[in-house]
């Protein structure tokens, strides 16, 4: 069967693409590399799409799946041998903040809190909470049952959780 | 999943996310009423989305790099597309001609395309053709939280909006959106009527001083617009109905806009 990937929703799909490969990667130009792979991949296993479906996630996976990949090519040659799922932060995570307002401080430290995150927890926690995807596609996108997908939620949150209460020790009341 | 006690972890990120069945999310919400602290819990990891989306929204807005869009037009329409191919080679001509208007057939990809300059009308035609087409992500923030919508807009653009209402009219919000901009970011506030047809309306502030407030009307890829300029802010209605009807809906915008007097940006 072979439906046709319609290349606007591609273009269109592109501003979510870019920013789920920031979260990923934790750089903007590697970000942009992997938007890159991914619609190259995405064109190449076109076949794959059904019309109807929801494109997003069905890119959200080939994303990641590329993103694995690239990722444990470049462990190796890391010469780091384990490839447990819960792979630590991202090196060098460094997001830019575009907003110039007053909120920034406050954006920052969100970004510098997420990337402190393990990626895998990291890329659950934007897909449910930002993305607004199903628990059943977020488990689709990572190749995982979705058992696995409520508790990396509940662990990205609770980390989040510990990390705000320690910035803002002083002016929280201890539970 | 009967039982509405003991609340799961699961159960409370689940009813966060709006996740649940409305059953089960009555049923905990009525737990929750009765036990503050998983409440304070839940309103916590509500909070942390929130922020999250803020946090992350306004990288969408940000202008696209040409390969990414060429990369995400198909193979073999980028062979065939010979103005596609020549693209390169045409933009660097064009851009030694300030304002000169470029690639006509490109409507989507230039409409973020880094140091595309682009009319206030052509951008709002070309905004509109982009997302009243999208079937699942219309707009950035839904109707259902207009107020969410317009703080966080209002807090992008630093300056207090308003999104008209156009029941009127027959037109409903659907909800709106951050959009990338020449050099500021705009609005878009995104209206349905019963037929599916939508129109949108693009709000940016405006770096020229200009008080004219005449409605000026252009058509763009067969999109019509009417826009104007109000108190150093620009606003451009569009859509694919017919041109009176739209300048009718224009003036109740107007008005609405007129009446709710707006925090005017301090320059």
């Amino acid at each position: 069967m072979s439906e046709t990937l319609p290349d606007p929703d591609l273009v269109a799909a592109l501003p979510r693409l870019r920013r789920y490969a920031r979260v990923l990667t934790g750089d903007v130009n590697r970000a942009d590399d992997l938007v890159q792979d991914t619609l190259a991949r995405a064109w190449e296993k076109r076949q794959l799409w059904r019309a109807g479906s929801d494109l997003r996630a069905w890119l959200f996976t080939i994303m990641h799946n590329v993103h694995v990949n690239q990722f444990s090519i470049r462990r190796r040659e890391l010469a780091e041998s384990s490839l447990d799922a819960d792979d630590g932060p991202v090196a060098g995570w460094q997001i830019p903040v575009r907003a110039t307002q007053s909120d920034r401080i406050e954006l920052n430290e969100v970004l510098t809190q997420i990337g402190r995150l393990p990626t895998d927890q990291r890329e659950v926690l934007i897909l449910a909470a930002v993305e607004e995807l199903r628990y059943e596609d977020i488990a689709r996108v990572q190749g995982v049952p979705i058992g696995t997908v409520m508790s990396r939620l509940n662990r990205a949150r609770e980390k989040l959780r510990r990390m705000n209460a320690d910035a803002h020790a002083p002016f929280k009341v201890v539970k | 999943m009967n039982s509405a006690l003991p609340l799961t972890d699961d159960d409370l990120n689940a009813f966060a996310d709006n996740r649940l069945t409305d059953e089960r999310a009555r049923q905990i919400a009525a737990v929750l009423e009765r036990e503050p602290a998983l409440a304070a819990r839940v309103a916590e990891i509500r909070r942390l989305n929130a922020q999250l989306r803020d946090a992350l929204d306004s990288w969408l807005a940000e202008p696209l790099p040409r390969t990414l869009i060429t990369a995400a037009k198909a193979p073999r329409s980028r062979r065939r597309a010979g103005v596609f191919r020549a693209w390169p080679a045409l933009a660097a001509a064009a851009s030694l001609v300030v304002g000169v208007a470029i690639g006509w057939q490109l409507r989507g990809e230039m409409l973020q395309e880094a140091g595309t300059p682009v009319t206030f009308q052509r951008q709002a035609a070309l905004t509109h053709a982009l997302y009243a087409a999208d079937a699942n992500r219309p707009v950035e923030i839904w109707a259902n939280e207009e107020e969410r919508l317009v703080r966080w807009l209002s807090k992008r653009l630093s300056f207090q909006l308003h999104a008209p209402n156009l029941n009127t009219v027959g037109f409903a919000l659907v909800g709106g959106r951050l959009v990338a901009g020449n050099e500021k970011p705009g609005a878009m506030f995104m209206y349905e009527n019963a037929d599916k047809q939508r129109i949108s309306l693009l709000v940016r502030k405006d770096a020229e001083r200009s008080r004219e407030t005449a409605f000026r009307y252009a058509q763009e890829d067969g999109v019509s617009v009417f826009y104007w300029i109000d108190d150093a802010c620009g606003y451009a209605l569009s859509g694919n109905i017919d041109k009176q009807q739209l300048l009718s809906i224009a003036r109740v915008v107007y008005g609405q806009l007129a009446v709710s007097e707006p925090v005017a940006p301090k320059n």
